[in-house]
């Protein structure tokens, strides 16, 4: 939960003013070498026990005084405890009425003689019986070996000493007294008070010298800041609550990352996200029937229809698919696909799937060799949504071009990338990718992950090449962003890299 | 990627020792495209790039592991017979050229001696269905059969047959005859893959000379004449398909597991009605060129020619020196081969990916970003500075959210979830999405995002355009619109330029409170109130107020275009 911005302590709550009474008591205080009693401080300041009690609490809070507890119980009678010892206690009213009866008291003369409410009888007859006065049964018979009736009964003993705070021998009667409501147990607290070294270091100013608080314009203006003694602030003291925005830490990420690869010598590049197939797929010379063409590997866009590109891009193309000479040429550039080339499939609109469509438009453009070029964006594959797969996801690719390149650079380039990535060992291992050959995929150790595989690449075919007019090798790259983001940001779920939360967004990190 | 568990005893038989998993997983790893996903036993699951199903059969990936181990070079040894055997011969009639036209057969042989053991049937029945699944796109561009060869009467027949009470046949998993309408209409494979042998006017059968059906591709076997068993010596394979190459493709390799084993292939003839194929290049190698100086230009290695020749054999492949190149054999079950740089790429995979031989290219070429990231900076960087809280959200919005607002992006036609159903046509999308998942927070909120958006247009060549846009949000008591309106004016001033604002009724906000901000006739701003309805839906107790830059459109104008 984000406290609202601004909530909190105010910040002048740091600073230190104290009242009359609490530089009275501290300046009483710093006086006194040692302890003082809390007891004696009343007749030592003058100062009233409530106006006492809260200036030390005050000063405790500010951290200017220091206090050493001691807790000590004690019995007090309470109102009926009170009641019952100007009475005297039931127990004694029905040993005095038996006295005064000969020793036999009937049963119904208990109220009428002894005084006893009804709620009394039982309590008074269970003391007696338990000191041994009476008989059991009725009516009510002194015993011939009662004690002596004129001592005091242990009762009334741990009675006077509640009376007197004091706590007397007697635990297991003092119980049956608390039991009864007729005492009860006061915790009582002896404080011995002392400055504390800030509390002694503390200037309090000399009578009538004015102690400022917070600096003002006024001060500043009318130069009274000169003589001013400012009061010192409780730099412990707690502060409001603040959070402000931060760069986004997977914006962050990936702009670093660019970065890097600026350094690299890579010009950006950037593309639309609802590519053709033409761009997304045909270009790169994936078959039209391709697996990866489907509606579970892209997303299809409804209602509406991009068209073929403009110029003679398309035949050359088409012949690179269909595997027949590019227009002008003498000779195919290799068997193709052996399938007709469909321009309805061509124009369909997709989300693209893949950043290779924009190494594609760049390399249509004609670029003077060599070049090096890359981009970073989104993009789009129907997959299952879960920790470790998200349907849209950054994608950072770049090719490099020119006369000798070629699969030693592509090499080089991974271990180039690893080493400014921070990654020290890179293992390669041959891969497929319809429109490189050939191609690897580089693996990357990650201390905690092991293996994971983050650099797919290639040499561009001849087939994607050609029908673009590119005469120079082209190497291609990838590099699983998304996964590096994850493991940079500490992150074990994808879907975080997208997270909304203000809560994480604003306490820094995600 | 396509996966299949293979016998490892199977694999290995007769290599004395074996490699151990570790071994495997090593040399696979590093030379090969196929990867040990897990050795227990004797069962050995293979995952391979899709170009290299010939690796998902016990006898193909043996292949390739004597070459990378040196234990055997070159092609290897099998059986084949150059020419068709005149006799025998299958017909394909006009009437499939609409369905599935095109058909290609291979006879095999068992070697002397030998049948038909219960392991190469179930070896190939599962290979075969590998290949339905992956090339055969799940039988919908080719699919194949597997048949008893002897006593069978040429000439074959393939052809639509018309759906009378007359054509019945025994399916392989049945075991009485059938009318074939009753069949497509009850059957599980059927259902699946029946409306790709059917018409109107019939369904597709293959049928020998007598009549009897063979099968009713692509669908199934019949199971008295199409079942092949155990002691089997002589099989028929045959492929159908929409398309020709994969026709050949998927029968090339389904030949591996016989002709692994010993067992002769022999080109079948197929009768078209404009034309005859011998179908000699199904059984034997074929023949391509190799320059090697295109292997030295993709590796940016000196590599002899004779170390070409040795690494493009142990890559299985037959290579010489003709004239000033390689020749290189390549057997029926390499489809994946067809040009030199495939070529090419094999030699330098045989050879091994060498890290040692990696070079750093020299640098020729300046770095830079984009033009406009100066721009989106400078702009994200402001929107900070004003203490907006900026996101980073998917393209793909909710489709409620969409509803809300009463907007009209373009729809994605097969999403998978409702939650990423639209790619957003405007910014304020994702910030009231954040806003509605972030009530729990107290207020004032301040969010903003800079990034792409995608709206319909007819004009470009994809049908859409993708903008770059930057928006911010106040969720505040007492927020309105000037509010929005003063961070617009300042992003502008920022950039040095002032808009006009005009009235404008954009979706979701409060009629009378929302303008567009112009520059030189271009919307480069939108700004407005957000509707209280909107807010209430959303569980927001206060009012908020959004902007948005559009920065593809103001940066061209900023530059002076």
């Amino acid at each position: 939960m984000v406290a609202p911005e601004g909530s909190g302590p105010d910040p002048s709550a740091l600073e230190i003013t104290l009242s009359p009474p609490e530089r009275q008591i501290l300046r009483r205080l710093r006086d006194r070498p040692g302890l003082t009693e809390e007891t004696e401080l009343p007749s030592a300041t003058g100062l009233p026990e409530d106006v006492l009690r809260g200036a030390l609490q005050r000063l405790r809070a500010k951290r200017l005084v220091v206090v050493e507890e001691e807790h000590r119980d004690r019995p007090e009678l309470t109102r009926r405890g009170a009641e019952a010892r100007a009475r005297s206690l039931p127990e004694r009213r029905l040993l005095a009425a038996l006295e005064r009866r000969g020793g036999l008291l009937p049963t119904e003369e208990l109220v009428s003689d002894a005084g006893l409410a009804p709620e009394e009888r039982s309590v008074a007859i269970g003391v007696l019986r338990r000191h041994g006065f009476l008989e059991e049964g009725v009516p009510f018979r002194l015993r011939a070996d009662a004690p002596d009736p004129r001592k005091p009964l242990p009762e009334e003993t741990a009675l006077e000493e509640a009376a007197d705070s004091r706590m007397g021998a007697d635990a297991a009667v003092r119980a049956t007294l608390l039991r009864r409501g007729l005492l009860e147990i006061v915790r009582e607290t002896r404080r011995r008070w002392a400055a504390s070294p800030e509390g002694a270091a503390l200037p309090l100013g000399e009578g009538d010298r004015p102690q400022v608080g917070a600096l003002t314009a006024a001060l500043l203006r009318d130069g009274s800041w000169r003589t001013a003694e400012f009061r010192p602030y409780d730099v412990r003291g707690e502060v409001p609550y603040r959070s402000g925005p931060d760069d986004h830490p997977y914006a962050r990420f990936l702009e670093e990352f660019a970065e890097i690869l600026v350094g690299l010598g890579f010009e950006e590049a950037d593309g639309p996200l609802i590519e053709t197939e033409f761009w997304n797929a045909d270009i790169l010379y994936m078959p039209q029937e391709h697996p990866a063409r489907s509606v579970h590997d892209v997303f299809f866009l409804r209602g509406f229809s991009g068209r073929p590109p403009e110029g003679p891009l398309l035949a050359r193309v088409q012949a690179a698919h269909e595997g027949v000479p590019l227009p002008g040429e003498p000779e195919a550039i290799s068997t193709g696909w052996r399938a007709p080339y469909r321009t309805e499939v061509a124009r369909r609109p997709v989300l693209r799937s893949q950043t290779t469509a924009v190494s594609a438009r760049f390399l249509a453009r004609a670029p003077r060799p060599p070049f090096r070029m890359f981009s970073l964006g989104r993009v789009y594959r129907p997959d299952a949504l879960d920790a470790t797969h998200h349907i849209e996801f950054f994608q950072c690719e770049g090719i490099l071009g020119g006369e000798g390149t070629s699969l030693r650079d592509l090499l080089g380039i991974f271990q180039e990338l690893a080493r400014a990535l921070g990654i020290s060992e890179v293992r390669l291992r041959p891969s497929y990718f319809p429109f490189t050959e050939p191609s690897v995929e580089g693996y990357v150790r990650h201390p905690r992950l092991g293996w994971i595989e983050v650099f797919p690449g290639g040499l561009f075919r001849p087939e994607v090449l050609r029908p673009l007019g590119i005469g120079v090798p082209v190497a291609a790259w990838g590099i699983g962003v998304t996964r590096l983001a994850m493991v940079a940001l500490g992150l074990s779920d994808i879907r975080d890299l997208f997270s909304h939360d203000l809560g994480r967004l604003t306490a820094r990190g995600m | 990627m396509p996966q299949s568990t293979l016998s490892f005893a199977r694999t290995f038989e007769g290599w004395d020792p074996p490699p151990s998993p570790g071994e495997l997983r090593e040399i696979l790893f590093r030379s090969s495209k196929a990867e040990v996903v897990e050795c227990v036993g004797d069962s050995l699951l293979v995952e391979v790039t899709p170009d290299r199903l010939d690796l998902l059969s016990e006898g193909g990936l043996r292949h390739h592991l004597e070459g990378l181990r040196d234990r055997a070079v070159g092609l290897p040894a099998w059986r084949w017979r150059p020419k068709a055997d005149p006799s025998f011969a299958i017909e394909v009639a006009a009437s499939v050229a609409p369905l599935r036209p095109y058909l290609g057969a291979v006879r095999l042989r068992a070697p002397e001696g030998d049948g038909l053991d219960p392991g190469l049937l179930a070896e190939a029945v599962r290979f075969q269905e590998l290949l339905h699944a992956t090339l055969g796109l799940d039988r919908s561009s080719a699919s194949l059969g597997i048949y008893p060869a002897e006593g069978l009467r040429s000439p074959l027949r393939y052809e639509v047959a018309p759906l009378d009470d007359e054509l019945r046949f025994v399916p392989l998993d049945g075991n009485r005859a059938v009318p074939v309408a009753e069949f497509l209409g009850g059957h599980p494979l059927a259902e699946r893959y029946g409306h790709l042998g059917r018409s109107d006017v019939g369904c597709l059968v293959l049928r020998d000379a007598d009549g009897e059906i063979l099968s009713l591709p692509p669908i199934l076997n019949s199971g008295d004449r199409g079942r092949a068993r155990p002691g089997d010596r002589d099989l028929l394979l045959e492929s159908t398909g929409r398309r020709s190459s994969r026709v050949e493709e998927i029968l090339g390799l389904l030949e591996l597991p016989f002709l692994a084993r010993g067992w002769e292939a022999e080109p079948v003839r197929v009768r078209y009605p404009d034309r005859t194929e011998e179908g000699s290049e199904r059984v034997g190698p074929r023949s391509l060129g190799l320059d090697p100086a295109l292997v030295v230009r993709l590796s940016g290695l000196e590599i002899p020619a004779t170390e070409m020749i040795h690494e493009l054999e142990r890559s299985r492949l037959g290579a010489r020196i003709e004239g000033s190149g390689l020749r290189v054999e390549v057997p029926p079950w390499r489809p994946d081969l067809q040009s030199p740089v495939d070529l090419a790429e094999d030699l330098l995979l045989a050879r091994g990916l060498r890290p040692e031989e990696a070079r750093v290219p020299p640098s020729l070429t300046r770095g830079r970003r984009l033009p406009s990231v100066r721009f989106h900076r400078a702009v994200r960087t402001q929107l900070l500075g004003l203490g907006f809280v900026p996101l980073l959200s998917p393209v793909l919005v909710p489709e409620r959210n969409v509803l809300l607002l009463g907007r009209d992006p373009i729809a994605v036609a097969n999403p998978v979830s409702l939650e990423y159903a639209r790619p957003r046509d405007s910014l304020l999308l994702s910030l009231l999405a954040a806003l509605g998942d972030n009530i729990r927070y107290g207020y004032p909120q301040r969010t903003s995002e800079l990034g792409p958006v995608v709206t319909p247009d007819p004009e470009s060549e994809t049908g859409a355009r993708t903008e770059h846009r930057a928006a911010f949000l106040v969720a505040a008591e007492g927020a309105g619109f000037a509010d929005g309106a003063a961070v617009v004016e300042y992003l502008l001033r920022r950039a040095s330029v002032t808009g006009v604002r005009e009235p404008a009724p954009l979706p979701g906000t409060l009629p009378g409170r929302a303008a567009r901000v112009r520059l030189a006739g271009a919307v480069v701003a939108e700004i407005g109130e957000i509707h209280p309805e909107v807010l209430v839906r959303l569980g927001v107790p206060v009012p908020a107020v959004w902007g948005e830059l559009h920065l593809s459109a103001l940066e061209p104008l900023l530059r002076g275009e």
